[in-house]
């Protein structure tokens, strides 16, 4: 049996009648307020990590009162926790919550384990729109997640289409279009940073593997609202995902209207890639080491996957960050680097079990 | 008849054998011949890397891959025997009349042969060894510079006048550079040093560290560079270690080879004293980053900007 069979099958056993749905969302509203007070749990610690050193209990103070009393921190020391720390750990949680949703989303709707934005070269049409906001609209912010997003859909549907084959897409077509994408784009992005001058190269490279510091606040405002509101979507159309596992023609006999669910999940996973690359470039693996980690210890019911798996990709990124944070302070590392040398060996590991 | 095509093939190896052997005595002998008429007016120097190479006593093809190397080559008026530089070797004006031979960190190897050049100088050797040994095996030398501080600087000067027999020029050159180094120290000398902050890039924060020449320019005018001692020569740099170090001035090299990136001060350093005070100073990146004659330059805006009391008649 593939993964994508036993998929299916799980999820099978948890859409029959309607105790089991009471059950299941009995069970997705616990799993989600307790996911939620870890996250709330890893903003709060991870706030009192960084390369500067920052009194403890007063920090901890400030930040639960949200910086109304500064609770003994000098004025600069509250600046560097709010104005520098704290939006840096938050648009870390948004890029995790909305890859992890977005990944967890095109697995069920795919039918494949593998598919994962970095992977299917979704990230990379995302990154080749941003630098093209980049070279002919840098002045106007906005354009960035715009093209980022139409990058991300457009890199989304060729793929999609490239696995169509005559048999119907199987899970190796998928990946292989994927890596055919991500590698054509990839060679996009050099021509495009070698077409540029040498000194905006080096922040360029540094993005592309995903960088989360000097984001401006209304770009972060932006990510936060798209990976909420996104991640909601998605969970909200979980039913109809969880009747797409068991294959399109079956979804369509069980009354999906499955042209119109595969567009509108395309759409919002990619506005929710698009944000995340916008503001902090391609972070990898995310979108699948969270939402396997998910199933393997809740299930695999969208239901409960989507939106845990969101949560548990905001906690996954901001713990990253922190490590690419502190570990070599007061110099960094870009926190795509982090998140590839967990979840490429995770990767390894769960592809051996599977 | 079956056996004519393996037949055809078995003359066709030998025939290819035979011509390779036949090219490998002839280039085996054309480099005897070279390096026996060569042997006399050759001479051994040990380059800024340590690395021994041999040189022809008398240079008259070289190439150039770095600005720095270029703009000390014009100032000690070897430019004419100069044949190749980089696409960013736009100064002296001459020197952007050179052929180029590409960029820094991507020249073509090829054009390089082309040019028949017996010494390619390079500013940094970390990213050239697979390119030093082709060069070297086409016995073309390849002579590192690596100046880390001013002093470094009229020491390559030296010894590129000497590589390129023009040791007066240099020797006249180095005198010149070094008045208005003490000139520029001597202003400083009685100011107490201020807290500098080096940006190289806002998004991300890149900054000077601690082997690069930008530290020693900053010090020499009378500055401290807050990330003196930070591992690398350019690295990138947590925006709250750089609000914590309180920089009471903030440099942004910009306006040169940068055009106008780099022009707008990191959102996270507005809070600094620098910024708030408003001593936050454009200079012209070539000033700072080509350790070269033009770097007088940059230690002079520098000092300007860090001590304009000390400048006032």
């Amino acid at each position: 049996m593939n993964p994508a069979e036993k998929l299916a099958a799980q999820s099978e056993g948890s859409i029959r009648g309607a105790n089991a749905a009471r059950v299941t969302l009995s069970k997705t509203i616990t799993a989600c307020l307790i996911l939620l007070l870890l996250l709330v749990l890893t903003l709060f610690a991870t706030s009192l990590l960084g390369s500067e050193r920052l009194p403890a209990l007063a920090s901890a103070c400030a930040l639960s009162t949200l910086g109304k009393y500064a609770c003994g921190l000098s004025p600069n020391q509250a600046a560097i926790l709010f104005e520098i720390r704290l939006p840096r750990i938050l648009l870390a949680g948004a890029v995790g919550c909305s890859l992890a949703a977005a990944g967890a989303s095109y697995q069920a709707l795919l039918r494949n384990p593998l598919a994962e934005p970095y992977l299917l070269g979704i990230s990379n049409g995302a990154a080749v729109g941003t630098m093209m906001a980049l070279l002919f609209f840098g002045g106007y912010e906005w354009s960035r997640p715009l093209l980022a997003f139409s990058g991300a859909l457009l890199a989304t549907l060729v793929v999609y289409r490239l696995a169509q084959g005559r048999a119907g897409a199987s899970p190796e077509r998928l990946i292989l279009s994927g890596v055919i994408v991500t590698t054509f784009l990839s060679s996009a992005i050099v021509f495009v940073t070698t077409m540029l001058d040498a000194t905006r190269i080096r922040s360029f490279t540094f993005w592309l593997l995903g960088d989360l510091s000097g984001t401006s606040s209304s770009l972060l405002a932006v990510t936060i609202f798209v990976a909420i509101a996104g991640a909601a979507f998605l969970a909200a159309n979980a039913r109809s995902l969880n009747l797409m596992m068991l294959g399109e023609r079956d979804a369509f006999d069980l009354g999906v209207e499955v042209t119109r669910v595969r567009l509108i999940v395309f759409i919002a996973a990619s506005l929710l890639v698009g944000s995340s690359v916008a503001s902090s470039g391609s972070v990898g693996y995310v979108g699948l080491v969270v939402p396997h980690l998910v199933r393997l210890s809740l299930g695999s019911d969208n239901r409960i996957a989507i939106p845990a798996a969101a949560i548990c990709g905001a906690i996954f990124v901001v713990v990253a960050d922190t490590v690419a944070r502190t570990v070599i302070a007061p110099r960094e590392l870009p926190v795509g680097a982090i998140t590839a040398l967990i979840g490429a060996p995770l990767f390894i590991y769960l592809l051996k079990r599977g | 008849m079956l056996i004519a095509p393996a037949n055809r093939n078995y003359r066709l190896v030998v025939l290819t054998i035979a011509l390779l052997l036949a090219c490998s005595a002839c280039v085996r002998q054309e480099r005897a011949i070279h390096s026996a008429s060569d042997t006399a007016g050759l001479r051994q120097v040990t380059d800024e890397a340590g690395r021994s190479i041999v040189v022809p006593q008398e240079i008259s093809r070289f190439i150039s891959l770095a600005p720095n190397v270029t703009e000390i080559v014009f100032a000690i008026n070897a430019g004419e025997r100069l044949v190749g530089n980089t696409t960013y070797c736009d100064y002296p004006e001459q020197a952007r009349q050179v052929q180029k031979v590409g960029d820094t960190l991507h020249p073509s190897i090829e054009r390089i042969i082309a040019l028949r050049p017996e010494l390619v100088l390079v500013s940094t050797a970390s990213q050239l060894e697979a390119f030093t040994r082709q060069l070297e095996e086409h016995r073309i030398a390849v002579y590192v510079t690596d100046p880390r501080s001013l002093e470094d600087v009229f020491r390559s000067i030296a010894a590129l006048g000497l590589l390129l027999n023009r040791n007066d020029s240099a020797q006249h050159l180095i005198d010149q550079l070094r008045a208005r180094a003490a000139g520029v120290e001597a202003a400083v000398s009685s100011t107490k040093p201020v807290k500098v902050f080096y940006q190289l890039s806002a998004e991300p924060l890149y900054t000077a560290g601690r082997d690069s020449f930008v530290s020693d320019l900053i010090r020499r005018a009378g500055g401290e560079s807050v990330t003196a001692d930070v591992p690398g020569a350019w690295p990138k740099y947590s925006a709250e270690s750089a609000l914590a170090a309180q920089p009471e001035v903030i440099i942004l090299p910009t306006g040169g080879s940068m055009g106008d990136t780099n022009g707008t001060l990191a959102a996270a350093l507005q809070r600094t004293p620098a910024a708030m005070k408003g001593r936050v100073y454009k200079i012209n990146d070539d000033h700072l980053s080509r350790p070269g004659p033009r770097s007088l330059d940059g230690l002079v805006e520098l000092a300007h900007a860090l001590h304009p009391e000390a400048f006032k008649q």
